[in-house]
């Protein structure tokens, strides 16, 4: 039983790190990517074909999450310019279509030219032993990642000045246009940083196993379901999400079926939104 | 002045909403011996084509009418479609029977769907997450059933009369049939008061509730009748086709095409769902290249459309025809 | 009527604004000089809210010029205006109900650190902010809430500050608090613009007025003049 609960807790921790990405976005502007798990992909398949070229892991995954945060300034400024344009329910609309076709081209593209695409990060070491649990390298160096993004996180949205101009953003927009902050860059900043969280995501997933070209459309779910249940713009919020939805996962997969665990994490996103629409931390 | 009630249109209007119904009609029963040629590839393009403009008709009526983004439109389609093909395999009730438990299924979730979403207040984004999460669980459903459903090797399904099930050019004339008499029913609701009601609610749901529209109750109604729509022709298509799986109805096979083709004709107007279905059938036989690079294609086009056509082709036409001839948009198509 | 002698901190030339291509506020001319209190009077739909959003930057203006000591920020979006000295404190005063008073009024001196100095003298101006800056801003009352507004506009240490209707939902002795705090920073040599509805309220700190009404000026002049003037005692001071 405790090995299938840290194992939750890791799988936890990627979950998290990949509703991070989506829900600053979404918390940000009502913008839900629908592109982010396809980002993810990019990512992965960008540091893998670098890795091929005998380059080390670690500049390999550096150049991974550069790529990934290149595409998401690249579709901020292009796609996303008109979805700002418009107000309510139009940009949600607009916003969904436009993301969605952006999934398409990204995904379509890197499946047709490498069809058997996929990133492994192969740490070598012994199990390390983890509350008399064996717990593999990959899945530690994986966590230890998670965690220290998410302290970083955290510290630059509560103490940087560029962090509470981001909070404010998401409180309340006009009252930070009239404090000096534009909400345009800062949309930007975080899309880009969005893209860097997903290329570290790809990162950390491959530590545990192979990740491959077709998962962009899984992870999309992933990240939604961890933003939905964790509460718009919440950065803690997405990480216990992730933690707790996580464990679930492992606990149900493990004891009930495979089924069932992805019914009940997409019943987890539904009952949150009839029972708590805030989620976990969310305002 | 006198709002028209469903079922007692004003006859002078009736001949002129009628012109795009006949239009198209006319259009559906000549195309076979134009475009055909005998080619089955053709045909089967041109029937699933006609299955993707009843599904968005609709949907348009659930989404385009009344704001509430349903993404489940496979999966009610399924409803509709698994009811039936079970039905009929576990029974020997007649197609007939399975068509419409599998639309009455359909219809009741749909209105649930709707009903909860009306309950709980839930904007664009909540309804299509829940609606989502639903056509999720009810795929994972399928899978899990194996029993019952056969999982992903499938159901065939045999109650199908002969003139349906082996004769192509027959399930063409069934859909364009079934498209012909969605679009009635769309138009004569678009002529009443409830299409009044609809058009309310969509220019701003506040104002409306405060004029005495009841929202939830049109909300439910539009749910129920475009769910029925749907789940008919899912069900219908069980039948033609003789075999179904998950696949038949997955997310990503019907509800992402007819998201963008109903978005793309123009939702909340009637030939929408048609122009679109027709232009993504066209689409799709140009690119029978790579699946992979027509995904890639899909995705442009989808980018540029809703970077220039934002409110889909039926109303850039009928901008352009009214800048053209100067006359005052009468604001419905 | 041009006011002479002086130079103008802001100018507002012929300037119109509105929504849906509607205008709503038409060849409107004004000046405020430093130092000044300026109050806009007008009832409701006069177009006092649209006229300092289209000033702030909030709103396109159709037509016209805003000129800040010299420097043409016309069409500028919002934020740049802020940065380049007006602080616009707007009726719904938006603030960030989720973080702490003193958060909100650290944003205010955005983008660069909130210097002690202004700290202190928001804290002396309001004591009460003092006592509760680590309360969080949505939960403070509605007195508390326009002292905060007020500061946060104050933090970035702003040319010229813009009030729209400050005594919105205030009790009237809080109202009458809140002009005498504002007359304060007034002689503290800080250029204030005042929408008000309540007129006696607004002419007791302000140097001029305006009276504004269906979008466009009718009349101008020393607060003491406006305050005689059998018009304007008519219309907005329920004098027969």
């Amino acid at each position: 039983m405790r090995a299938v609960i840290l194992d939750g807790i890791v799988l936890g921790l990627a979950f998290g790190l990949l509703g991070v990405g989506m829900t600053l976005v979404y918390g940000l502007g009502g913008v839900v990517n629908l592109a982010y798990g396809q980002i993810v992909v990019l990512a992965a398949i960008v540091a893998s074909l670098v890795m091929n070229e005998g380059v080390s892991t670690a500049l390999a995954a550096v150049v991974g999450v550069l790529a990934a945060a290149g595409v998401a300034v690249l579709l901020d400024l292009t796609l996303m310019r008109p979805v700002y344009r418009e107000q309510g329910e139009e940009r949600i609309l607009l916003g969904l279509l436009l993301t969605l076709g952006a999934a398409f081209v990204i995904g379509g593209l890197l499946t047709w030219r490498y069809p058997t695409g996929a990133l492994y990060v192969n740490i070598s070491g012994e199990p390390i032993s983890i509350l008399g649990v064996p717990m593999a390298i990959g899945s530690i160096w994986a966590s230890v990642i998670a965690l220290v993004v998410g302290a970083a996180l955290l510290l630059f949205f509560g103490a940087t000045t560029f962090g509470r101009g981001v909070r404010s953003v998401i409180q309340d927009e006009i009252g930070a246009r009239l404090v000096g902050i534009n909400p345009s860059f800062v949309r930007t900043v975080i899309f880009a940083l969005s893209g860097a969280l997903a290329g570290i995501v790809a990162i950390t997933s491959s530590m545990s196993g192979p990740l491959t070209v077709n998962a962009g459309f899984e992870l999309t779910t992933f990240a939604l379901i961890v933003t939905v249940v964790g509460g718009l713009g919440s950065v803690a919020g997405a990480f216990l999400a992730g933690v707790l939805l996580g464990v679930v996962n492992t606990v149900s997969a493990h004891y009930i079926g495979q089924y069932i665990t992805s019914v009940i994490l997409l019943g987890a996103a539904a009952l949150t939104i009839l029972i708590r629409p805030r989620g976990l931390l969310g305002r | 002045m006198a709002l028209p009630r469903l079922g007692a249109v004003v006859s002078g209007n009736v001949g002129r909403a009628l012109v795009p119904i006949v239009a198209v009609a006319a259009i559906l029963a000549v195309l076979p011996s134009v475009w055909f040629g005998d080619s089955p590839f053709t045909t089967s393009l041109a029937v699933k084509a006609l299955v993707f403009a009843a599904y968005g008709i609709g949907f348009n009526l659930i989404f385009g009418c009344t704001n509430q983004l349903f993404l489940c439109v496979g999966a009610l389609a399924g409803i509709g479609g698994y009811g039936a093909a079970i039905l009929t395999d576990e029974t020997s009730l007649p197609m007939a029977a399975g068509v419409a438990v599998g639309t009455a299924s359909a219809a009741i979730v749909g209105g649930l769907l709707s009903w909860i979403a009306v309950r709980r207040s839930l904007g664009v984004i909540f309804t299509g997450i829940v609606t989502l999460v639903f056509s999720l669980a009810f795929a994972n459903l399928l899978l899990g059933q194996r029993d019952l459903t056969g999982a992903e090797t499938g159901l065939v399904v045999t109650a199908a009369p002969a003139g349906l099930a082996d004769d192509r050019v027959g399930a063409y004339y069934a859909f364009a049939g079934i498209v012909v008499a969605f679009l009635i029913v769309f138009r004569a609701l678009q002529l009443s008061h409830v299409g009044w009601a609809f058009r309310g609610l969509r220019d701003d749901e506040m104002a409306a509730e405060l004029a005495g529209v009841d929202v939830a109750r049109y909300r439910i109604y539009a749910a129920t009748v475009g769910s029925a729509m749907i789940g008919l022709t899912g069900a219908l298509y069980a039948y033609s086709s003789g075999f179904i799986s998950p696949a038949t109805y997955a997310f990503d096979q019907v509800d992402v095409r007819v998201l963008v083709l109903a978005a793309f004709g123009g939702l909340g107007t009637l030939l929408g769902p048609v122009i679109g279905a027709a232009t993504f059938a066209i689409l799709d036989e140009r690119l029978s290249t790579s699946l992979e690079l027509r995904e890639v294609t899909y995705g442009i086009f989808v980018v540029a459309i809703f970077l220039g056509f934002r409110r889909g082709v039926v109303h850039a036409v009928v901008g352009v025809f009214n800048r053209l001839f100067g006359r005052r948009s009468r604001g419905r198509t | 009527m041009r006011i002479s002698g002086g130079p103008a901190l802001l100018e507002v030339v012929g300037l119109a604004a509105g929504y849906l291509g509607e205008r709503v506020i038409d060849g409107i001319d004004i000046e405020v000089r430093t130092g000044e209190a300026v109050a806009i009077i007008g009832s409701n739909g006069a177009g006092k809210t649209t006229l300092f959003r289209a000033i702030a930057g909030l709103l396109p203006s159709m037509e016209g010029r805003v000129v800040l000591d010299g420097k043409d920020l016309t069409g500028r979006p919002a934020h740049r205006i802020s940065r380049a000295g007006i602080a616009y404190v707007p009726a719904e005063r938006h603030l960030f109900p989720a973080m702490t008073l003193k958060s909100n009024l650290v944003l205010g001196a955005y983008p660069n650190r909130p210097d002690r100095e202004t700290l202190e003298l928001v804290y002396d101006l309001f004591p009460r902010l003092q006592e509760r800056q680590r309360q969080q801003a949505g939960t403070l009352s509605g007195g508390e809430q326009q002292m905060l507004a007020v500061s946060r506009a104050l933090m970035a240490r702003p040319r010229l500050l813009m009030l729209d209707e400050p005594t919105t939902g205030l009790a009237p002795k809080i109202a009458q608090v809140a002009f005498e705090a504002l007359g304060g920073l007034k002689e503290a040599g800080m250029t204030l613009l005042i929408a008000e509805q309540q007129v006696p309220l607004a002419l007791s700190v302000a140097d001029r007025g305006y009276v504004l009404e269906n979008g466009r000026i009718r009349l101008e002049g020393a607060s003491d003049e406006l305050e005689q003037n059998p018009e304007v005692r008519r219309a907005y001071l329920g004098v027969a």
